[in-house]
């Protein structure tokens, strides 16, 4: 009865453990992706079309996720990702050859 | 009484223009250019706005970590900081959180939910409208040290760095991403529009050792190709393109010499 009742508690706590750590997970991959995706501004000038578009789809698939942040971390980080993802977009105009937009 | 009604009249007209197109801005003294007043939520939470002071700030880190990094708009208010932000260790709270040093100092903690009548004295810190006589002092004292500037507060911020008497960071453990070293695009001309006036010489070097590309581009210049961002000195002066920074944090535009530098 009493090895019973610890084997619940034990996977009871797994259970919450896994949870847990899931949701930390989730949280450092977002995290990760988003540092991954911003990383290139600096040589954004060297990096070809394909590269640039990559990037802006990273970004744009990052948006979602960050949407669903709380109230602060998604004020902070849409702001950080709409700077990326407009720099690699200006960047890509200026390659591509359009007239630019003014 | 025809004669006193018309005079009474030209004054309400003159006195409505004057409203209208907005009183003459007032010069700043040296301490106070650059400061901020953010007022999104203080005053309906029963306290002062607060003051931020940039030179306070920009000794010891450059403008990208705190506008690209920490993502803080370039405009007064824009960001609508609320105090559970900085609690939470956003926006100011990135530094203000009792645990970072900077120059040995630890740097003090932003906001709270209660606070004492002792612990006050580190909500007045931000939030403070009244004159401060103890940070005047303190600017005059950290000016004395620097190279000189004529306008703005005074201090060639340039030439301070170059000098290696202040050592902005550029980046902060945890908030900041790892970058490669910004591989510096060309200095380039731009013609002035005055006759007599010598052309402008745009380095992006020294632009984008503390801002980094996207802090300007394409939110403050659309144009990538020279050229294709047309504006002029009214517009500037208006808080447009150069004038973002220039006049609010930057040395003011009015220092014609700082920037049409071309040879004749």
């Amino acid at each position: 009865m009493r090895t019973k009742a610890l084997a619940r508690m034990v996977l009871a706590s797994c259970l919450v453990l896994s949870v847990c750590l899931s949701k930390a997970y989730c949280d450092e991959a977002w995290r990760a992706e988003f540092d991954d995706a911003c990383a290139k501004t600096m040589d954004a000038m060297a990096l070809s079309m394909d590269e640039l578009k990559a990037l802006i789809g990273k970004c744009e698939r990052l948006q979602k996720i960050v949407e669903q942040q709380d109230e602060t971390v998604r004020k902070v980080y849409l702001k950080r990702l709409q700077m990326c993802k407009n720099l690699y977009a200006y960047v890509l105009e200026a390659k591509s050859g359009e007239k630019p937009r003014e | 009484m025809r004669r006193a009604l018309f005079v009474v009249l030209v004054l309400f007209v003159g006195v409505g223009f004057a409203w209208a197109s907005g009183t003459k801005k007032r010069k700043l003294p040296p301490n106070e250019f650059g400061s901020v007043t953010i007022n999104n939520y203080s005053q309906q939470s029963g306290m002062p706005p607060v003051v931020f002071d940039h030179w306070v700030h920009r000794q010891h880190f450059t403008c990208r970590i705190c506008h690209v990094d920490i993502g803080f708009g370039m405009t007064a208010g824009a960001t609508k900081v609320r105090a559970v932000d900085n609690m939470k260790g956003y926006y100011c709270g990135t530094c203000h959180n009792g645990r970072m040093n900077v120059n040995n100092k630890k740097v003090f903690e932003a906001c709270a939910k209660e606070f004492s009548k002792e612990e006050y004295n580190r909500c007045v810190k931000c939030h403070a409208l009244e004159r401060d006589t103890a940070k005047e002092e303190e600017f005059y004292r950290f000016a004395d040290n620097m190279p000189k500037e004529r306008l703005g507060n005074g201090i060639n911020w340039e030439k301070a760095e170059e000098e290696g008497l202040i050592k902005p960071l550029d980046q902060l453990e945890g908030v900041s991403i790892m970058k490669a070293k910004l591989k510096v695009q060309q200095d380039f001309s731009l013609k002035a529009k005055v006759e007599g006036m010598p052309d402008i010489i745009f380095s992006h070097k020294k632009h984008t050792v503390w801002n980094g590309c996207e802090l300007c581009h394409p939110e403050i210049f659309i144009g990538i190709k020279m050229g294709t961002t047309k504006y002029s000195m009214v517009e500037l002066f208006d808080g447009k393109y150069c004038g973002v920074c220039h006049d609010k944090v930057a040395f003011p535009q009015t220092d014609c010499q700082r920037c049409h530098t071309k040879p004749v």
